[in-house]
């Protein structure tokens, strides 16, 4: 069962407590949403639209076409009505005109009534989400009764809860203990740094908002040299900036996390979308050559094991860790019934200062912490790097998971994908004859990657950008080129029934 | 028992450099911090920026960063919140704190972390072998700028004041005693502390050197009419006009690790972040 339902308006219309409510009435009548945001960079006026996503079973992704068209303005039903399929329904807010304020719990109400929900499920919701709900209750009735029952939903025992990839980030760094949270504001990395930053005294944690990214940074270190588990976040732009100071981690060892959600560059790009385009600067980001993890999950589940996994990593290795995400994960609402796998716990047990006397530094070092310009030592520390970055790998291979294999085990046909595509490849493969090589660990680059591609009959590489940078670093790890690319770089994700389509006709 | 601050690194500044006299004067500075039992050596965590400042990493015993160019304060700033009951001091010329982490300087001011910055200011880039800084003269000709320098120089002073800083001094590289009391003064000073060393680049820019002439004592100001003017008197760029030494400028504001209610209970309690 899967239903689509597109809720469109202006910016500050409030779309996003249309889907809210529903999403959260659905859920606890046991089904999975999933909330696709659509929004511009603009803070009043414009078409901001959300697609929600309903399903009996778990879901990652959102369809293009809708059974359900919401429309707080003229410009949603023009915008979207050839999205709507044959039946839809077109839901307008003309229709609950005199519930001021309240017009987005009307159309609330009108979708709980279409799908049979009984009314007082929704009450529930809204005096959970109101200290004053007299209003809104009679404003969710009338939009509850001016519709008919069109789907009707049984109840079902699952007992999903949704959440956010920036909301699985916060999880992730409170569950290992994060002490400073130190960043610059960028989309779509931003809602981390508010999640984190909403009961900061509470959880004995503290967020910072430095004057530039390359502050940021630079004090994350610091922080860290200190003795506090730190972690930064921004995206493209800012990471750019942060450049340097990820190469001064290479150097110091200084241990250092790193947030990156992605979105399309070049340059300001389209800055409230989405892009997989970041992961060659994740690769790569930093003069010299030295160790790094870079990490990508796919849904908010392994948003918060990965985030712990880089913070970890990043002490034990003294090492830079980057989880890379992009606007789709950040910001898309999904909901699951998984539990994040065990926290890998640590202490910071290095020397500090307060406690010890400790040297890190920019330049190559001696024992003692002071500059070098020996030949001896640079050529020592260098194969140190490199020994490092071997034990990593190899750890890493033991302890965590590095790719994950999803649908057919047995099929020959291969779809390889990462991070925030690999929730609609998922949904897609249900139905197919397909096996889906999930990459989570973009480096290390797990062995077993070869041996899949040379196994599959017909590979296919999924990927939201321009130049399949998962296939080229896969070539370049295993030399195995995958011909079949479909790649998808217009600031939007992959729909399911859009995917589908496209796979169903290579495979 | 006199603490030992020495390393067993060469120290490689030019012979006669002040940036030796800076270094004793740290020392001492340091060593009378300590012999008080107010502090342990490993209290103290500094950082340094890149120039010839920075090879004062190399030669002094404290833990640190040896930081990037131009972000040794912010990196600073980080050290602090990652334990507010360390004594963090910055070391870094006027290259790297005017012109490439100028962003840093403002924003240190208006955050005001209980920490001091000691600025070697020798109106040139020398360790990469002369060219000029915000605060070179007019003139000033270089391999990098044949046809020499044609702007005003900038006058961090005015633009500390300007940036609502709690503690300005300057201070002369060639009078020890001089540079002690300040830097004393400084580390004592609740909020950021800011130190403009004078100091000659014997090889680079000697046009700008032997300024002791126009130097003169001042007490301890905090007038901020004063200090305007006192900032006022020497543009880093004549021959003439008074330079003043001395704290130029002291005031009191709250620090950040008194108003972040998790640094202040650090601070309160004594606590590093891992025990909170």
């Amino acid at each position: 069962m899967r239903l689509n339902i597109i809720i469109g308006g202006k910016a500050g219309q409030g779309i996003n407590k249309v889907s809210q409510i529903v999403s959260n009435v659905l859920v606890g009548y046991g089904y999975f949403t999933f909330n696709y945001r659509d929004y511009q960079s603009l803070i009043r006026g414009g078409h901001n639209f959300n697609t929600l996503s309903i399903s009996d079973v778990q879901i990652e992704s959102h369809e293009a076409r809708a059974d359900i068209l919401i429309a707080l303005d003229e410009r949603t039903i023009k915008t979207h009505r050839q999205a709507l399929k044959k039946n839809g329904l077109i839901i307008t807010a003309d229709e609950f005109k005199n519930e001021g304020r309240n017009i987005n719990i009307s159309l609330a109400g009108a979708l709980i009534k279409i799908f049979g929900i009984p009314l007082v499920e929704l009450e529930k919701e809204i005096k959970s989400q109101f200290k004053e709900f007299d209003k809104a209750i009679i404003s969710a009735k009338k939009g509850y009764d001016s519709q008919k029952i069109i789907h009707q939903l049984k109840k079902l025992n699952n007992k999903p809860s949704i959440l956010s990839g920036s909301q699985a980030i916060a999880i992730g760094a409170k569950n290992s203990g994060l002490d400073l949270y130190i960043a610059y504001p960028m989309t779509p990395a931003t809602n981390a740094m508010n999640e984190l930053a909403k009961d900061q005294v509470e959880n004995k944690l503290m967020v910072f908002q430095a004057e530039n990214e390359i502050a940021a940074a630079n004090m994350a270190l610091g922080a860290s040299f200190a003795g506090a588990k730190t972690m930064t976040g921004t995206s493209g732009g800012g990471f750019d900036l942060m450049g340097e100071t990820f190469s001064l981690q290479g150097i110091s060892e200084i241990p250092l996390t790193v947030y990156l959600a992605s979105r399309p560059g070049p340059g300001t790009g389209v800055p409230t979308y989405t892009a997989q385009s970041d992961l060659n600067v994740a690769l790569r980001a930093g003069h010299g050559e030295f160790p790094r993890v870079v990490v990508a999950p796919g849904n908010p589940t392994e948003t918060i094991e990965k985030t712990s996994e880089a913070l970890y990593l990043a002490e034990k290795f003294r090492t830079l860790s980057i989880i890379l995400s992009d606007k789709h994960l950040a910001e898309s609402e999904f909901s699951s019934v998984e539990s994040s796998n065990k926290t890998p716990k640590f202490k910071i047990i290095r020397k500090i200062p307060g406690k010890n006397l400790v040297k890190n530094s920019s330049y190559e070092t001696d024992k003692f912490g002071n500059s070098t310009e020996s030949y001896r030592l640079t050529t020592e520390n260098a194969n140190r790097r490199l020994a490092k970055y071997a034990t990593l790998k190899d750890f890493i291979k033991d302890k965590f998971e590095m790719i994950k294999i999803h649908g057919n085990e047995k099929s020959k046909n291969l779809i390889v994908g990462w991070g925030s595509t690999s929730g609609v490849i998922k949904d897609v493969i249900k139905d197919l004859d397909a096996k889906f090589l999930q990459v989570l660990y973009m480096k290390p680059l797990s062995n077993r990657i070869k041996k899949e591609l040379q196994e599959a009959d017909n590979v296919i590489l999924v990927e939201c950008n321009l130049t399949g940078q998962l296939g080229r670093l896969i070539r370049e790890k295993t030399g195995i080129k995958i011909e079949n690319r479909l790649l998808k770089y217009n600031g939007r994700p992959f729909h399911t029934d859009e995917l589908k389509n496209l796979i169903e006709g290579m495979i | 028992m006199k603490p030992n601050l020495n390393t067993k690194s060469e120290n490689t500044w030019c012979p006669g450099c002040p940036n030796h006299m800076i270094l004793e004067s740290v020392k001492q500075t340091i060593v009378k911090l300590i012999q008080s039992g107010k502090h342990k050596q490993t209290d103290f965590a500094i950082t340094t920026d890149i120039g010839c400042h920075a090879k004062i990493f190399d030669y002094l015993n404290l833990s640190g960063i040896n930081c990037l160019h131009g972000r040794a304060i912010p990196t600073a700033i980080g050290i602090k919140m990652g334990n507010p009951n360390l004594k963090v001091l910055t070391f870094a010329g006027d290259g790297a704190v005017y012109a490439e982490g100028i962003s840093h300087f403002i924003h240190a001011f208006k955050y005001n972390a209980d920490m001091t910055l000691i600025l070697h200011d020798n109106q040139s880039f020398s360790l990469t072998t002369g060219q000029p800084t915000p605060t070179s003269q007019r003139g000033y000709i270089s391999k990098s700028a044949p046809l020499g320098v044609f702007d005003k120089p900038m006058n961090p002073i005015k633009l500390a004041l300007a940036s609502n800083a709690t503690f300005i001094a300057r201070t002369n590289a060639r009078d020890v005693p001089h540079m002690v009391e300040t830097f004393t003064k400084a580390i004592a000073h609740k909020g950021f502390s800011f130190v403009e060393v004078i100091q000659d680049c014997l090889i680079f820019n000697p046009d700008a050197n032997n300024k002791d002439k126009q130097m003169y004592k001042i007490k301890t100001n905090t007038n901020k009419k004063i200090a305007e003017k006192l900032a006022d008197e020497f543009d880093y760029n004549s021959k003439r006009g008074k330079i003043s030494l001395g704290i130029i400028y002291q005031s009191k504001e709250p620090t950040p690790e008194k108003k972040w209610p998790q640094l202040s209970e650090l601070l309160r309690s004594k606590k590093l972040w891992r025990d909170k």
